[in-house]
């Protein structure tokens, strides 16, 4: 499965890299970073915590 | 969002009046017998369709095809007032008008901030400690908001002393035309006229507030926006990060045991502020209109309906949250309805928990208990808050 980030709906409240920070994180300017795209196994699990918790709706796991 | 199909059926009806004073007052009763009727409710007295449930109200808030902002409140006159703004406009248009909000207001704008908030936030907390009894809402939860977006946006003087009674005005007046909306209008309208003839040499050198119309003139944002932008974040942000201040004491003062779970673990503080406004949500009712007609679990709302999202609903919705009538720290509900949700989600909210989360550790770093007496609350259409909450002692940590 692949993790879908909507750039410009991205605002960096950062709780996505709180639920998931295996698989993302703000960097230094807080833009958010995807270090992990294509996930599989229990990334899979996180990656929808992390998708379920951003308050704009920016990710999506499909 | 659900299919239609046959044999969809019209919503359930209640009588319940969603703005009488003692359902603002105290709505988690009310909100638990409408959640039990069904996932969508008519109600005729406010002549609403209520949502009810964490999911219908999440997936409404996500779904802005079906479910438009341009009634956000509950009387004609505010949602004409609010044409034009990001909070009351739908994609595209919405897209741009939020991006200009947001510049200087997301986490990402905010971060060299956080030291300054946090410095102040300690500096009060440490005075009231010294104190020792203190009237907590005028003290704390009044005090500093009002001293961080003042500081913000730069104003002083005049503004400074109305912001209070322009913040409180500017929520109360999305209810329905009742007495409170009434009111209230003339106190908004000095808020609204008071954004519209500020210019950047009001605001101090160096401000977010003086920052919003450098981007004016640079072109960054349109021409004549700026102004709508200072209205936007005293408007939503004042009232609503008071009333969650004032449940933060409230609560910490009302669960000691919770309180006591923070001072042990400082990094629950993110999850204890979301537990605070899954609990006692700062705004229990914002309004959508229906684009068309939507099936909502098997049975239809019509197109052009006044939506009504019970946001504390869906908080204490027991499909969603275990145990949900209880206050527990550890929960860290992040997915709590308070901030609603989607393009529309609050967009002060990175700002707001820098303020709580500075408030809640410096209270965990410096109170071991606090008593209190009984909290006063006075009737409001869209924040609940305390109205006075007295701290008679403060056993320090």
């Amino acid at each position: 499965m692949k993790i879908v980030l909507d750039r410009p709906r991205c605002e960096g409240h950062g709780l996505c890299e709180e639920a998931a920070p295996q698989l993302m994180h703000l960097d230094d300017d807080g833009e958010l970073v995807l270090d992990l795209e294509e996930i599989d196994g229990g990334d899979v699990a996180l990656a929808k915590a992390a998708a379920r918790v951003c308050p704009v709706a920016a990710l999506r796991v499909q | 969002m659900g299919h239609f199909h046959q044999g969809m059926s019209t919503p359930h009806t209640s009588d319940v009046d969603l703005f009488a004073d003692d359902v603002v007052l105290d709505p988690h009763p009310v909100h638990a017998e409408l959640r039990d009727l069904g996932p969508v409710v008519h109600l005729p007295k406010n002549d609403v369709y209520a949502l009810t449930r964490y999911d219908v109200i999440r997936d409404a808030l996500a779904d802005w095809e079906s479910f438009s902002s341009t009634s956000i409140a509950f009387n004609p006159a505010a949602n004409q007032a609010l044409t034009g703004t990001s909070l009351a406009s739908d994609p595209p248009v919405h897209t741009q008008l939020r991006a200009a909000l947001t510049e200087n207001l997301s986490p990402r704008a905010l971060r060299g901030l956080k030291g300054r908030i946090e410095a102040k936030a300690d500096t009060l907390v440490a005075e009231l400690v010294e104190r020792g009894s203190f009237e907590a809402v005028d003290a704390l939860a009044r005090a500093f908001p009002l001293e961080v977006v003042a500081d913000l946006i730069g104003f002083t003087g005049h503004a400074r002393d109305n912001m209070l009674r322009w913040g409180q005005a500017a929520m109360q007046v999305l209810g329905p035309m009742n007495q409170r909306t009434a009111e209230n209008f003339p106190v908004a309208g000095e808020l609204y006229a008071w954004c519209s003839e500020v210019t950047a040499d009001d605001l101090a050198e160096g401000s977010v507030g003086r920052g919003i119309f450098d981007a004016e003139t640079r072109g960054a944002i349109p021409a004549g926006t700026a102004g709508h932008i200072i209205h936007q974040y005293l408007g939503a942000g004042v009232d609503t990060t008071v009333a969650a201040i004032g449940n933060v004491v409230a609560l910490f003062a009302a669960h000691p045991d919770q309180l006591d779970k923070v001072r042990a673990e400082p990094s629950l503080t993110p999850g204890a502020f979301n537990e605070v406004l899954r609990y006692w949500p700062p705004v229990n009712v914002w309004g959508r209109t229906t684009t068309r007609d939507v099936a909502i679990e098997g049975t239809v709302v019509p197109a052009g309906a006044q939506i009504a999202v019970l946001l504390g609903a869906g908080n204490r919705d027991p499909r969603h949250y275990e145990n949900p009538d209880s206050f527990l720290v550890e929960r860290n509900p992040a997915d709590h309805l308070s901030f609603g949700y989607g393009p529309h989600g609050c967009a002060g909210q990175g700002l707001a928990r820098l303020e709580a989360h500075a408030v809640i550790e410096a209270l965990s770093r410096r109170v071991k208990r606090l008593v209190v007496g009984p909290e006063v609350r006075v009737p409001g259409n869209i924040t609940r808050s305390i109205e006075e909450l007295p701290v008679l002692e403060v056993i320090p940590a």
